[in-house]
Formats: C-alpha cells, sequence, structure tokens
C-alpha cells in the first residue's frame, strides 16, 4: 500500500503543503515570540499544523519526521488543554523551531531524493523535559477530558448496589456510580424481552476495538432497555482494546428483539470477525458480569459565540491559505522554461513574418491589419508567460526574519528588520539565487554592521538597529537594497586589508570611494574579523557577488562611517523582451534598445568638432553631443569610417547623451534578450553589453547597454 | 458507484484518501478544507458517505458532525483520525459518526470501512 | 564519423574510462566523454569585444549561446586557419557550456586507468596545468586533458607551452 503514495503527485503536494505548513509555523512562533505572548489560536494552528505534518509524513513512511512532529504536537495538545499560565516563550519558540530546522532539512532530503535518516533524538528529548517541567509547574486541574482520568482506582471497587429504579441518565455528568444503563423509551413490558449474551470478537488489525466496541453500545441503547458489557472500560482505557482482542467483546442485554434481528444486529458491527450470539436466562438482579462505570455520553465542547468571532475575525490566515492551496497548481519549472523559449521564439518568428523583406514595398493593406492582431496577441501572450514566471519576494524577505531573530539572539543586539516593496515580483529562477546572498548580507549587517547597543546609545542613535530591506523596479531591472544604520565601512581598514593581500591595483588616492568599497568583493579579502561563525568561513562578499552575477545581476556597495551601509544589487528581468534597432558595424551586429534612442540621422562632414585631444563631438540644434565610433570601441574592420557614409545615432541614459557611429541601421524589431554566457561575463566585468540575441538570420547580435556606453564618455 | 465526499484540511490527505476511493469503485463528488465547507457541501451534493478528519480550522470535525447529522439523520459519516485520538473519536461516534479509519490509513481498511458503512441500513 | 563517435557516447554506463580523442597539429589530446554533449562543424563565431585572444566570440547552438575558445591560442601554438575539417568539441561542466575549436576530431577511446601515467613535470618543475595525465594506447602517447582546469580563467598568466616541446605522439 505504501508504493501508491510514492507516486509524483503525492510527493510533490506532500513537499509543497507541508513547506507551506512550516513557513506559516514559523511565522507564526516567530510573532508570538516578539510579543512573548502565545495565544489560544497560535497553539491551536501550531497544534494543528504538526498534528497534520505528522499525519502526511506517516503516510508517506518518513517516519523519523513523523515522530518529531508527534513530540511537538503533544507538547502543544498539553498547552492547549491545560492552558499553563506559566509557559517561557523564548524557550518554547527555540524548541519549535529548531524543531523546524530540523523538519526542513529532512523536506530537503526528500526533494533530492537521499535518504531521509535525520536523528532527532536529542530534540525530543528536550521537548520531552520541557513538557515534563511544564506539567510539574502547572499541576494538572479540571481540564482533562474524562477518559484520561485514573480509572485504576475504581476498578478496585466493588461493585455496589443496582438502584431498583429505572432512571434516565443520558445526560447525566460522568460519575463513580454503577449501574444499568436504561434506555430512555421503553414502552414495552417486561414479559416480551428477552435476555442475550453476544460475544464479538473484531477482525485482525481494525484497531481501537474498544471505541468499536463503543459503537456497539452507542446503537444498542435504541433497541436494549438493559445491558451491561465487558471489558467495562472501553472508554476510559485505551488498554481495553488489547482485552477486546484476546477476549472479545461481551454484552449481555434484554430487548424484545428476536434473535434474527440481534443477529443482524450485531453482525452490521464494522470489521466483526466472529459473532457467538445466544439467547439466555432472564437475567434480574445478579447481573453475570461485574457491575461498571458508565460514561457513554461524554462531554462535548460547544464553541462559545465569542470564540467564535473572535475566531472569524482573526486573520483567516490558515484558512484563506488552505483555499489557496486549493486554487494553484504546481508547475515543474523545466516546463515554464520551455514555454518561455517557445514564446521567445514566437515573438521572433512573428517578427520575421511581419518584417520580411519579400514584403518590402508591397501595399497590403489586409496583411498588415491582421499582423498588427497578430502582434497584440503575442504581446499578450508572452506579458503572460512572464507574469506566470514571476513570483514576488515577499516569501524571500520573510525568511529574513528567521535570520534577524537568531543572529539578534545570538549577539545580544536589538535589531529590527523592514521590509518595504515586497510584492516586488522576480523571476522564480533569480529567487533561488537570491535567497543566499540575502541571508548572507543580512547576517553581515547584523555582525558586523549595527553596534552592539550601549554603543549606539552613546553615538545618539536608537537603541535598536534597523535593517531596511526593499524592493523596487528600475526599468528592466529589479533593485534590491539592503540597508543598514550601523557604523558604515572604515576606508582605512578596507584598503590596508586589501594592501596586505596585493589585491590593490590602482594607487589609493585615485580610487573613489565606491571603488574602495568594491574592493570588499574581491576573492581573498575577507578581514579576520568578518570570519564569524555566521558570515566568515569562505563565505564573503565575493561569493555573494558570483551568485548575483550568475543570474546576471551585479551588486554595489555604498556607504557612511558612522551613519550605514547601503548594498544594492540590480537583476535584470530574465528573458526581457525589449524593442531594438539592430545596426550593422563591418560584419558585426549590435543592438540598440529602442528606449535608450533619441534619433538617428547621417551627418554632415562640417557638423563634426574635434578638441585638442582629438575627441570627435557633434553639433545638433545647438547642443554639443559627443561621438563615439563603434567601430573603434569595438575594434571591428569596416569599410564605413566616413561619417558621411555611416549613420549617427543618437542615444541617452538618464542625462547623459551621445551619439553612436555605425555603417547602417537594419531595422527595428523585438528582441529577446539573453545574457551572455557567463564563461564571458567573467573576463569582462564592466563591459558595454547588456547580453544578446539571436536574429532571424541565426546570427547574434551584442545588445550594447546605453548606461555603461554613456559612462566612457568623459563629462 | 457511492458518492463520496471528502473533508480534511490537509491537500495531502485529501488527495490520498481521493486515490484511494477512485481506485476501488468510488466516485469522489466533492472536498472540503475545514467542517464548515464540509457541511455546505453536503447539503449542496448529498454524498451517499464522508470522511471527515476531526482537526481542522474554521469548523472541526466534530462540530461540524452534529450539523451534518441534524441537516439529514442519515447521514454515513466516517471519522479520519491520528493514533491517540480515541476519545474524540468516541465523541464522534457518539454524535452519529457510523465509523472510522485511522492514519496512516491501510487502503484495503479503509475501502472496507466504507464499504460496510455505505451498506448499513 | 560524428554519427560513430555519437553513438558511443550516449551510453552512459559505459562512459567511464572512455575518452574522446582531438588532434593539434602533431598531438592528439583526450576528454573523458562524459564531459562532451555534442561535436559541430565550425560555424561563423559571433566576435566578442576585449577578450583574450583564445576566447573567439559565442555562437548560436540551436538557440543556446555559447563561447567558443581556440584550443590552439590556448596551449599558445600558432593559429591554424579554420577549415572543413576544424571541429567543435562542445564541453558541459558544472552546467557551463563551452566549445573547443580543434583542428579535428579523431576517435573514442578506452584507456584503462593503470595505463595513465601523471603528467611529466617540465620547465624547471612547472607541471603543465591543463594536461591531467598521460594515456598510452598501442604505442602512441594521448595527452589527457584536465576540463575544469582549462575553463578556469585565474590561470591566464601561468599558459605553460611545455605542450609543444618534446612531447612524442
Amino acid at each position: 500500500m505504501a508504493g501508491n503514495y510514492s507516486n509524483e503527485s503525492m510527493l510533490d503536494l506532500y513537499i509543497f503543503e507541508t513547506s507551506n505548513l512550516l513557513e506559516q509555523l514559523e511565522h507564526s512562533i516567530l510573532a508570538s515570540e516578539k510579543s512573548n505572548h502565545i495565544s489560544k489560536d497560535d497553539v491551536n494552528e501550531i497544534f494543528r499544523i504538526m498534528h497534520t505534518i505528522k499525519g502526511s509524513s506517516a503516510m508517506m513512511l518518513f517516519d523519523n519526521i513523523a515522530s518529531l512532529a508527534h513530540s511537538i504536537e503533544d507538547l502543544f495538545y498539553f498547552i492547549r488543554e491545560n492552558a499553563p499560565r506559566e509557559v517561557d516563550c523564548s524557550a518554547l519558540s527555540d524548541i519549535v523551531l529548531e524543531g523546524v530546522d530540523f523538519l526542513k532539512v529532512e523536506l530537503e532530503k526528500v526533494k533530492a531524493k537521499d535518504p531521509v535518516d535525520g536523528d532527532a533524538q536529542r530534540l525530543k528529548e528536550t521537548i520531552a523535559d520541557f513538557l515534563n517541567q511544564l506539567k510539574s509547574q502547572n499541576p494538572l486541574a479540571e481540564k482533562v477530558p474524562a477518559s484520561r482520568k485514573e480509572t485504576k482506582a475504581k476498578s478496585a471497587e466493588k461493585p455496589k448496589d443496582i438502584p431498583e429504579k429505572i432512571e434516565e441518565i443520558i445526560e447525566k455528568i460522568p460519575e463513580e456510580k454503577s449501574k444499568y444503563y436504561i434506555a430512555p423509551n421503553i414502552t414495552k413490558t417486561p414479559a416480551e424481552k428477552s435476555w442475550y449474551k453476544a460475544v464479538i470478537f473484531y477482525q485482525d488489525g481494525c484497531e481501537m476495538e474498544n471505541i468499536r466496541a463503543y459503537t456497539v453500545i452507542h446503537n444498542l441503547k435504541e433497541i436494549a432497555d438493559k445491558y451491561i458489557f465487558t471489558p467495562e472500560d472501553i472508554i476510559e482505557n485505551d488498554l481495553s482494546a488489547q482485552v477486546i482482542k484476546e477476549q472479545g467483546f461481551t454484552v449481555v442485554l434484554r430487548t424484545d428483539k428476536s434473535y434474527e434481528e440481534m443477529h443482524a444486529f450485531f453482525m452490521q458491527t464494522i470489521f466483526i470477525r466472529e459473532l457467538k450470539l445466544e439467547q439466555i436466562e432472564d437475567q434480574e438482579d445478579e447481573p453475570v458480569m461485574n457491575q461498571h462505570e458508565n460514561n457513554l455520553t461524554p462531554q462535548i465542547p460547544v464553541l462559545q459565540t465569542a470564540e467564535r468571532e473572535e475566531k472569524a475575525e482573526k486573520e483567516g490566515q490558515l484558512s484563506s491559505s488552505s483555499s489557496a492551496q486549493q486554487s494553484i497548481i504546481s508547475v515543474n519549472v523545466v516546463k515554464l522554461d520551455r514555454l518561455m523559449d517557445l514564446v521567445g521564439e514566437m515573438v521572433i518568428a512573428e517578427a520575421m513574418v511581419t518584417q520580411n523583406p519579400d514584403l518590402k514595398g508591397l501595399q497590403l493593406d489586409n496583411f498588415y491589419k491582421a499582423a498588427r492582431q497578430l502582434g497584440k496577441i503575442t504581446g499578450e501572450l508572452q506579458d503572460m508567460v512572464m507574469a506566470i514566471r514571476m513570483v514576488p519576494l515577499s516569501t524571500t524577505f520573510h525568511k529574513m526574519h528567521r535570520i534577524v531573530r537568531d543572529m539578534s539572539k545570538k549577539l545580544n543586539k536589538e535589531v529590527r528588520l523592514e521590509i518595504i516593496g515586497e510584492e516586488t515580483e522576480v523571476d522564480k529562477n533569480i529567487i533561488e539565487h537570491i535567497s543566499d546572498p540575502l541571508m548572507h548580507l543580512i547576517r553581515n549587517a547584523i555582525d558586523h554592521g549595527i553596534e552592539a547597543a550601549a554603543e549606539r546609545v552613546a553615538a545618539e542613535k536608537p537603541k535598536a538597529g534597523t535593517i531596511t530591506l526593499e524592493a523596487k523596479n528600475a526599468g528592466s531591472d529589479v533593485l534590491i537594497i539592503v540597508r543598514d544604520d550601523g557604523k558604515g565601512l572604515n576606508k582605512e581598514k578596507i584598503l590596508s586589508k586589501a594592501r596586505q593581500n596585493g589585491l590593490l591595483t590602482k594607487s589609493e588616492q585615485e580610487m573613489s570611494d565606491r571603488e574602495i568599497f568594491n574592493l570588499t568583493f574581491l576573492p581573498g579579502f575577507s578581514t579576520k574579523e568578518n570570519i564569524t561563525e555566521f558570515s566568515g568561513r569562505g563565505v564573503g562578499m565575493d561569493v555573494v557577488s558570483k551568485n548575483i552575477q550568475t543570474v546576471g545581476g551585479s551588486v554595489s556597495v555604498d556607504s557612511t562611517e558612522g551613519a550605514g551601509t547601503i548594498i544594492t544589487i540590480k537583476i535584470p528581468l530574465t528573458l526581457a523582451i525589449i524593442g531594438g534597432m539592430n545596426i550593422k558595424v563591418g560584419n558585426s551586429r549590435y543592438t540598440i534598445p529602442t528606449i535608450s534612442i533619441r534619433e538617428s540621422f547621417r551627418p554632415k562632414e562640417s557638423d563634426i568638432i574635434r578638441d585638442p585631444d582629438g575627441n570627435e563631438m557633434i553639433m545638433v540644434r545647438g547642443e554639443c553631443y559627443p561621438v563615439i565610433r563603434l567601430h573603434t570601441l569595438y575594434k571591428v574592420n569596416t569599410e564605413v569610417t566616413e561619417f558621411s557614409q555611416g549613420i549617427f545615432i543618437m542615444v541617452e541614459d538618464e542625462e547623459k547623451s551621445c551619439c553612436l557611429f555605425a555603417d547602417e541601421l537594419l531595422g527595428e524589431q523585438q528582441v529577446v534578450v539573453k545574457a551572455l554566457p557567463y564563461y564571458i561575463q567573467n573576463f569582462k566585468k564592466d563591459n558595454e553589453l547588456g547580453g544578446c540575441t539571436l536574429l532571424g538570420d541565426g546570427n547574434i547580435s551584442l545588445i550594447l547597454d546605453i548606461q555603461s556606453i554613456t559612462r566612457l564618455v568623459k563629462k | 458507484m457511492i458518492r463520496a465526499l471528502i473533508v480534511d484540511d490537509a491537500a495531502f490527505m485529501r488527495l490520498a484518501i481521493k486515490n484511494m476511493l477512485q481506485n476501488n469503485g468510488f466516485e469522489v463528488i466533492g472536498e472540503a478544507a475545514n467542517g464548515l465547507e464540509g457541511l455546505e457541501k453536503y447539503k449542496q451534493l448529498q454524498p451517499d458517505i464522508v470522511t471527515m478528519d476531526i482537526t481542522m480550522p474554521e469548523m472541526t470535525g466534530l462540530e461540524a458532525l452534529p450539523e451534518i447529522m441534524k441537516f439529514d439523520p442519515k447521514a454515513k459519516v466516517v471519522m479520519v483520525s491520528a493514533m491517540g485520538q480515541e476519545s474524540m473519536v468516541r465523541q464522534a461516534v457518539a454524535l452519529g459518526a457510523k465509523s472510522f479509519i485511522i492514519k496512516p490509513f491501510k487502503e484495503d481498511v479503509v475501502v472496507r470501512t466504507l464499504n460496510q458503512v455505505n451498506a448499513l441500513k | 564519423m560524428a554519427e560513430m563517435i555519437a553513438e558511443d557516447f550516449l551510453e552512459e554506463d559505459t562512459q567511464k574510462n572512455k575518452f574522446l580523442t582531438f588532434s593539434l597539429g602533431n598531438e592528439i589530446y583526450g576528454i573523458e566523454i562524459k564531459y562532451v554533449t555534442e561535436i559541430i562543424g565550425i560555424q561563423p563565431v559571433t566576435e566578442v569585444p576585449e577578450l583574450p585572444n583564445y576566447v573567439r566570440g559565442i555562437v548560436n547552438l540551436r538557440g543556446k549561446i555559447i563561447p567558443v575558445i581556440d584550443v590552439r591560442l590556448r596551449f599558445k601554438k600558432p593559429f591554424m586557419e579554420y577549415s572543413d575539417r576544424t571541429c567543435v568539441i562542445v564541453i558541459d561542466i558544472e552546467e557551463i557550456s563551452i566549445g573547443l575549436i580543434v583542428d579535428s576530431v579523431c576517435e573514442v577511446l578506452v584507456i584503462p586507468e593503470d595505463e595513465i601515467v601523471p603528467p611529466p613535470s617540465v620547465n624547471g618543475g612547472a607541471s603543465n596545468k591543463y594536461i591531467k595525465g598521460i594515456g598510452k594506447v598501442d604505442n602512441s602517447i594521448k595527452l589527457i586533458l584536465d576540463c575544469d582546469k582549462l575553463l578556469k580563467e585565474e590561470e591566464l598568466s601561468n599558459l605553460t607551452s611545455t605542450l609543444s616541446e618534446g612531447v612524442i605522439s
């Protein structure tokens, strides 16, 4: 049977659901810890989450996961049932979070199809100790449901006298009285009744036989006006199930039903293996069995109206997420990648059709009308596909709360995390690569940036440090900014460390602040103090930088000593499809993003100005613009070196503009931006290329990054 | 085909039970993620049989069960419980549940229970 | 030739000890087949400015953009014009794909581990960084390439030209 549960969709759902639950759990416990109070709702929620994880993990045969979940579930069951006054929230959070960490690790193993073999023994012992301590500090009170009461004392009691009077006891609160259970609606005279004895044996492995026996009794009250049974403690003693397994469940009853009817009644019992039914002598005051305690109508908790409303008002996090779960399907990212590629190819193909050279000069109104419609639909499709892959950064950002909490606790610093713009979306691919670098940056900020409380107060800063995590869109990039109000970077220290490690390639005076700060990204930089338990040990800023570069992004640092540090991560949105103007320089092809183009024109030699250094400029409508010869910049062989034979394209980026000189314009089209291979990017960190694209004829065109080109121009 | 309604807050559990039922000739006509939804769906779909988890947000199985029984005294509800929840199962039976199944499930036990409950008059 | 090689290296299980051999001038080199994803003929290369001379640029391989390096130039041998026989061996290491431009591709050989000896140290102790070992097949020598080292750029200045000296094929 277990085999059925290991098929792909079950596994995926298990992983998906369990991950979500763990996140919710972490969120809840962190919030509780912050307010130093754990509400009833939170206790319930955590109990339920652990209960669910226990159940599904057991189904998937991940017993160590189920077992730990069970321990935590028991702990919260106790807290829920007994509402102890004194709960050490901090210690409780530590336990829960440790459990969450263990479970997360095991879940990763599940995802990777590795053996799920973690040992949580130590943690379970800690939980057991914590629970015992809670129990001793908060002695069990009346809230314990009747079934868990100690029954040993009672079973040793002698049988009491049977009351002569028949009484309705259906609503009576369970007490130590012994009596027959008398059914409420007896109309027939005793003479028409008969006594029966039934012995029921259940099928092997049907479990909870005592409850099944209870079911029988429950159903019996409709038709028998007197009965007793053994084992008697089927309700309060779960071990009675064992007795039933071995000796069967015996009922002696009085009813007006016939033997056949009783036989049919008992045979309806689910999982019955064997029934021995016999009519017996009238039993009056001497039952063959011992008296027993009746607790056939246990109290059923009724939800108070007030609690109900409270529940409804509470942010329906769990309920909305459980219904959200129902409207989400999980899709293999590989399929999404393929879809993206296809859409990209379709965009190019569409351009090749509508801009086909064969159509040049032809008057094709209907065709172009249809082509426009096609273009519109393609555009929408491309937007939709990109939107599917886009995922908000909120989950990633929220993970940081945990880091902040752990670090500030360990280092004894007060730090708060502010999150802005979490709804900003990035491609799914990127999310995976962003998480680790962000964690490292935050750890760094707390470890080295934020000062100890005393120091901060002395510097007239608020006692608690603030780390701001912000995300926003900037053109076709997404910016993620990590800002702290700590002590900032010390240029001297950086320079001296760089000097020590032989990392300086320029003289120190010539370096701008920015360049000094960027030294921290060089491999081999880590200052010794940086290598603490958390942020050092090979996870230096250079690794952060590399990770970001893997997704085609870049990192930069700015800092003010005493005030804080800002780290900016710029990530291009993958598979951006932009409008581009293709141009030719010799045999090479380049593409300029259309939004950067102001105009293009054929210059006259007479408009060109040369300054004493040989730099070329051109006057356009009274303004002077620097000229950049692309064939010189990129060392391309071309015959077009005379300005009058080529074309000028005026490009601008924010405030700077310049004119690019190329052979000719090839035409405008939608281009799919592909990043340059990582291998190539490594050679040139600051290149003026923003990627490349495939032209319709199969050739590759390099996309110019106008921002870096304008930077080349000296003011 | 026996028409079944599955009520459980864990999507995983719902899928597990659904697979089991569908493999054994049942028709799963609906799912619900909490007791309240379960009650509504019961009224709407009037299934032959219901599997109902005990621990759920919004409205637990023990709260939804009497409501369902009130709506349909002949309702055939099978409680889904974990080991160690004997007292709650007892309560469920007292409230009208016809039987119960225990996690982790054995497919044949589940199927037999549901078939037998369905056969009850 | 290419088809025969293609068949050979598509069988995962039998990839151990199998090498794809290619020639550069008088020497024959081998690459572990597990790195090779395909072999293509030379095709138009798009130059990318300001790269080391051995990185010729990028090519379009069915939509995927792959950098290509000229192995001759990487090993500081004289450049040879590309012809019909010039091949590009596409290798894949840790998700980085690179095309290696070589004179021509030879065959797939099995070279058992005991037939591979460590490379000699020449030039006063500086061992040849790109050679992982020397494989002996019949009477000829195949130089087993260390692909990892080949792809790491920081080795730029430490190139040795010992390969072209005193090696028997």
